[in-house]
Parts: C-alpha cells; structure tokens; sequence
C-alpha cells in the first residue's frame, strides 16, 4: 500500500488518507442534518410561542436562569477541555490527552446531573410537565430533552473513543475518530447556546 | 479474478468480492446489487399500492359506494398515497435507479459508504411492511398528509404510519448523505461537475433533498407520534398546539419531496433523450444548473400548500411568486430536450416513447401545476379533484413514466438482455390510453366540485367515474404486462451486448452486467459524455471487454 505524507509532516497510507476525507464529509453532512432536526423543533417552539398567549403561557414560570447558566459554564467548559484533548493527542502527549477526555466525560455527566436537577425541580416544584403543561412543556422538555439525549450519546461516544485509544487504535496520524468525537462535541455545545438563548434569555 | 496493487485512489473502495448467497445477494455491499434490491422491493410495494388504487376505483363506480366501508376508503387512500410516495418512487428513483446508475458514471468503484448503503436498503422494506401493517391495527385515516387534529383521532395505525414513515426517512437521509459525498469526492480523475452525466446531476440535486428535507419531516413525524401516545401538545388547538404547525413542518418536507421525486426522473430523460436523438444535450449547462435552481427553490415554496389554511396574506403573495418562478428552470429543461430532438436522428425505442410521453403529460401537470399556485384558483379548487388530477399527471405522468423510460433504458445494464419491445409498445400505448382516461376527465370533476376524499359523492358525476374506472383497469393492464415482460425477459430476452443502445456515458463501455469492481482500470476523462460525432472521452477503458486482471488504484 502507499504511503503519503499528510499536513503536519506524518506519513500514512493512501486507503486511511482517502477514507478519511470520505468519511469528514459525511459526517459532517451528518450533523447538518442533525441541525435541520434541531431547527424544525426551534421553529415549532417559536411558531406556537408566538401564537398569542403571551410567554411563558399564563400561570407558568419561567425556569430559573442561575442554574442554567452555572449548567452552560459546565458545558463550555467541557468544549475546551475536549479541543485541548484532541491537541495533545496530536502532539503525542497520551496522559495529558487521557486526563482530559477523562474531564470531558467527567463535565459532560455533570451537565446531565444539572438537567435533571432542574426537571425534578420544575415538575415536583412547579408542577411544569411534558403533556401536561400546555405547549410551554412540550417544547421546553421535548427541546432540552433531545439535547440532553445527544449529551449522553456524545459521553457514550467519548468513552469509546478514549478505551479505543487506550488500546492503541488511534496514533499520531491516524485519529479520524477523535476528530469525529471532537466535532460532534462542539456541535452539542453550539445547540446549546441556541437553547440557552431561547429558552432564558429571549 | 487477480487483483494487482497498484498506487491507491479514491476509488479504493475496494472489498474481496463475496462468495456465499447471504453476503452476495442478500446482505450485500455492493451498489449494483442495492440497487437491483431496491427496485425489486419498490416493485413489489408498487403491486401492493396499486391494488389500493384498484380499491379506490371499484369504490368509485358508484355514487354511494359500496364496495368497501367509508371508513376503509379513508384509510385505503390514505396508505395508497402514503406507500406510493415514500415506498415506491422515492426508493425506485433514489436508491434504486441513484445505486445502481450513479456510481459507474461517474467511474468509481461504489458509493462513498458501502456498509450506510446496506443499512439504508433494509430499513426501507422494514419501513414499508410497517407502513401496510397498520391495516391490522386500523390504519390512518387523513390521506397520506394526514392533518391534524384527525390524525390525533383514529386508531394505532396512525401511531405506526408514524414510526414506518420516520423510518423510511432514516433511510432516505442516510442515502442522501452517502450520494452527496460519493458524487464530491468519488468522482474518476477527469470527471469534473461540468462533464458528469446530467443524471448524476440529477442525483446532485436530490441528494441535499433527501438529507436536509426528510430530517425535518422527521421532527414533525417524532411530535406527532409523541402528541398521540404520551399525549403532549403540539397540534392539539385546544391544549395550546397549532394543527397549522403540522402543515408548515410537513409541506416543509413535502414540496422539496416532490423534487425528490422528479429532480433523477429529469436526469432519465437527459440521458435517454439525447441518446435516442444521437445529437449532443441542447444547453447542457442549463440542464444541470436548473436542476440545481429546482432543488434550491423547492425549499421556499412550501407554504403555496396552506393557502386555504388561514396563513397571513402577505405572505401568500410572496410564496405565489416563488411557485410561479419554478416553472421557469423546468421550462428550461423542457425547451432544452425538445432542441436536443431538433434535427436529431430520433430512434423510436420503448424507452424514447416513455420519455415523450413524459414531455407531454409532464408539462401538462407542471401547467396545472402554475394554475394551483395562483391563489384564486387555488382557493377554488383546494380540495376537490383538480389536485389529485394534477398530482397524478406529475407524478405518474412524470415520475412514473422517468421510471419506465429508466427500466427499458438500464434493463439491458442489469441483466444483459433486452426487455421486450413489442410489448413494451403494447405497455405504452395502453398505459398512457388508461392514463389520460382515468386522470384527464378528474380536472373537469375538480373544477365542477367534487370533492376529493370521500367514499360517496352526487350522482351527477356518477358517468365520469365510471369512465375513469375502466380506464385505469387498462393502466392495470399495462403494468401487468410490464411486469410479465420483465420476469420473461430476466431469463429469456434477446442478448443485448454491452452497448445495445450505442450510448456513451460510462455505464455502458462495461460488460453486462457489470463486474464486480465496475472498472478493471478506473477511467480518466476529458469530455462531456453526449457528443456523439467525437470518439469517447475516456482513457484506460480498453481492457474492460478482455480477461485482463483488474488494476487496484485510479492512473
């Protein structure tokens, strides 16, 4: 098999150097359709928000903005820690790159334990359910609820990717998987600054 | 067969090719197979739907009805529409024609992701065993848009049309995503956007179709589905939802669908046209880049459904506007085929019979198209006849016949032997006598204001049903005969050679059917695939018809 050198001075084969360009593409053409899923639950949300009664709906309020936004420090800040991951790997340092995956799994379960802190407070508190709440529940749990879902699917993926590492799948040239986990980390993260807005902010 | 290792390419998508049944035919990563499945599977849908259709007609026959329950007919035309559409079309023109076509003329060895290939193929049978299981369990009953609030009502069925439509779209998505990298990354050296085949230029266009439109339909069909079993308020009016919501997320899929649906029908007719005129394609640019301007405008239309569902009137003005524009990139289309014939040396074949035929009623339901998308009109005719009437004649009369044209045209690449052409022509004149007969007369119906959907209607217009009834038993006719020449001619058809129809793009400089590996060298090209009068664009195809080895790598 043939060898090419890639930017950044390493040698691979020519499959791998192929392969991997297919397979950025399609994964990336992946998350657009992932956003257009995303987008048509947000025009939903703001179509039945703007149908006239007022927001939040009557007799609702809204949901605490502290928490969130201590919760969205979390998750940008497991943003960083993955982006530096993936640049010490690069540079070959596997312990500083393993601590640091470990501390984006670690962030991304905290980001979770904030999100259910925060439902079990609206639903026992306030009494705010998913069908029983009007169009304020179903979208605001159907929203941040399939966020939520791509977080743990997102920690799913990172400890794969980090045992799979661990067992050498990956090296200094090789780690199109990394760069998989990396984006669709940072995707995750750019979602949740729409939701944060839309939700607590506007 | 020796493989030699020679410098990699793009094309290195190469697997040992499988020996046993299960990994060659069954579960198989191969485009060509996936292909061929996915026609067999959207045939088989087709025969089912079809017999809906048959359903709806005896219904018809008489004003009160009869034949079945009002209730039955509600959810027969409901899965006759849903089956046809998602089922039939979408798969035979995407995955069927897209697989099996696309990836040889553009000279690569399969598509970008083999394996996402064989996953999208088997959740589109599963999808569509789900979609007509829901007969057991009392199948949705609000047409195949299936509007709320009457979708909320009604039986479990609605639940599982739901999850079979979310599945077929799963599927639709991932074959989207895979065919828009393998057409801009898995392209032969040479091959350049301005040289591929204006079939591939088809797929181009559908591609972001499939992979951003269905994902929206998605999200609409996940808050049904969870509006009716976990009872959360999306549609529901009296809970706070909007039924007006459904129609914006649905039509926001379902208008760029229709371009799913036509966008590789007009690629066929490129393909087939200039071959059987033997003169290049007139305005090949044009072609290509209106395909484009279809697909790109297709996403800003949607709204022109809903002008009867109480949208604000400034923005029907601008949605009317944009409907009208479209028919000017397809008008394109249709003036550059027509000069493509112009002075050509036209070959009747079964295939170029198919693609005239589609000219003709095309253009008519694309016409009938431009007068829905005035708001008078519409608000006139919403509801009644006229739509069906017109969306047969784009849909059969375009789609369909692309799709004949397609199977009479490709049926020798697949199997090496040619389809009947005797009863081919028998299949033509027949489909489209029972064609014009049953969905002709259904403008005139519309216009008078017999509503569409419903079991019984006045008397009156008791004759003209009946007219439309035994004309679509001759269409039945047609198909059958299609389908027996088919299976007949698997077997039993004349030889037809590599080349049969002398065509030059590159599907056809390669055995039939093709090997394998597609290519032994994988070609380079220097020219547009339509000049008939030039020899062929290509290099490094001299092997191809010989026992050489195949050569593993791009020159």
């Amino acid at each position: 098999m043939a060898v090419v050198s890639i930017p950044g001075g390493g040698e691979v084969d020519q499959l791998y150097a192929d392969t991997r360009e297919l397979r950025l593409q399609g994964f990336l053409l992946f998350l657009v359709s992932d956003v257009v899923l995303f987008s048509s639950f947000i025009f939903a949300y703001l179509y039945l928000r703007n149908s006239g009664q007022g927001w939040p709906p009557p007799g609702i309020a809204r949901p605490p903005i502290s928490l969130a936004a201590l919760n969205s420090a979390i998750l940008f800040g497991s943003g960083a820690t993955m982006h530096y991951a993936l640049e010490n790997f690069k540079r070959g340092n596997f312990l500083r790159y393993s601590s640091l995956m470990l501390w984006t799994i670690l962030l991304g379960i905290l980001f979770l334990c904030g999100q259910g802190i925060e439902y079990t407070t609206l639903y026992f508190q306030d009494h705010v359910s998913w069908a029983g709440s009007g169009i304020f529940g179903a979208s605001f749990f159907t929203l941040t609820g399939m966020h939520g879902f791509h977080v743990f699917c997102g920690i799913c993926y990172l400890v794969v990717l980090l045992l799979q590492s661990v067992h050498g799948v990956y090296d200094k040239n090789k780690y199109f998987g990394l760069t998989a986990g990396t984006l669709y980390w940072h995707f995750v993260d750019v979602i949740w600054v729409v939701l944060f807005s839309i939700f607590y902010l506007i | 067969m020796s493989v030699i290792a020679e410098h990699g390419g793009i094309a290195e998508h190469i697997h040992p090719e499988p020996q046993g049944f299960v990994r060659k035919y069954v579960f198989s990563l191969d485009h060509k197979i996936i292909g061929i499945q996915y026609i067999i599977t959207a045939f088989v849908f087709f025969v089912l739907a079809g017999c809906l259709a048959e359903i709806i007609r005896i219904q018809l026959m008489h004003a009160n009805g009869g034949f079945v329950t009002a209730n039955t007919y509600d959810e027969v035309y409901s899965i006759h529409g849903s089956a046809m559409v998602w089922l039939v079309i979408i798969p035979m023109l995407t995955g069927g024609f897209g697989n099996f076509v696309m990836p040889v003329q553009l000279g690569a060895r399969d598509v970008a992701f083999p394996w996402l290939n064989m996953i999208s193929f088997w959740l589109f049978p599963v999808a569509g065993l789900m979609l007509f299981s829901s007969f057991l369990m009392g199948a949705p009953v609000a047409g195949w848009t299936e509007y709320p609030p009457m979708s909320l009502q009604g039986g479990a069925g609605t639940s599982m049309w739901c999850a079979a439509i979310f599945l077929v779209g799963v599927s639709s998505t991932l074959t989207g995503i895979n065919f828009l990298v393998t057409i801009l990354k898995m392209r032969a050296p040479g091959m350049t956007f301005t040289r591929m085949p204006l079939f591939c230029w088809g797929q181009l266009a559908t591609a972001p179709l499939l992979m951003i439109a269905t994902t929206a339909l998605a999200a609409a069909l996940a808050a049904l589905f969870m509006e009716r079993q976990f009872g959360v308020p999306f549609y529901d009016p009296t809970k706070g939802g909007s039924p007006v919501l459904w129609q914006h997320m649905f039509w926001f899929y379902s208008h760029p669908a229709v371009y799913i649906m036509i966008l590789p029908a007009f690629g066929i007719m490129s393909e087939v046209i200039s071959v059987f005129s033997r003169k290049p394609v007139f305005g090949y640019r044009m072609i290509a880049f209106s395909s484009a301007a279809i697909a790109l405008a297709g996403f800003m239309v949607w709204a022109h459904h809903m002008f009867t569902s109480g949208i604000a009137p400034y923005m029907q003005l601008p949605f009317m506007v944009l409907t009208f524009a479209i028919a000017v990139p397809t008008g394109i289309k249709i003036f550059s085929w027509l000069a493509t014939m112009w002075g050509g040396k036209i070959h009747l074949t079964t295939s170029m019979l198919f693609a005239l035929g589609f000219l003709v009623l095309f253009t008519f339901g694309g016409i009938s198209g431009v007068f829905l998308a005035a708001i008078p009109f519409d608000l006139h005719v919403h509801g009644t006849y006229f739509i069906p009437a017109h969306l047969h004649f784009v849909l059969v009369g375009g789609s369909l016949m692309g799709i004949f044209s397609g199977m009479y045209y490709w049926f020798p690449k697949m199997t090496g032997r040619y389809l009947s052409e005797f009863w081919g022509r028998v299949h033509f004149a027949l489909f489209v006598i029972g064609f014009l007969g049953t969905f002709l007369p259904m403008h005139w119906l519309g216009a008078e204001g017999m509503p569409r959907r419903v079991a019984s209607y006045d008397p009156q217009f008791q004759w003209v049903n009946q007219l439309e009834s035994i004309f679509s038993f001759i269409m039945t006719a047609a198909i059958l005969i299609f389908f027996v020449n088919m299976l007949y001619c698997i077997r039993n058809g004349k030889k037809a050679g590599h080349n049969p129809w002398g065509a030059r793009t590159l599907e056809w400089q390669i055995p039939s059917p093709p090997p394998y590996y597609n290519f032994k060298h994988i070609p380079s090209v220097f020219g547009l695939p339509y000049d008939f009068t030039e020899p062929l664009p290509y290099t490094h195809l001299e092997d191809e018809l010989t026992d050489a080895p195949v050569t593993v790598g791009a020159q």
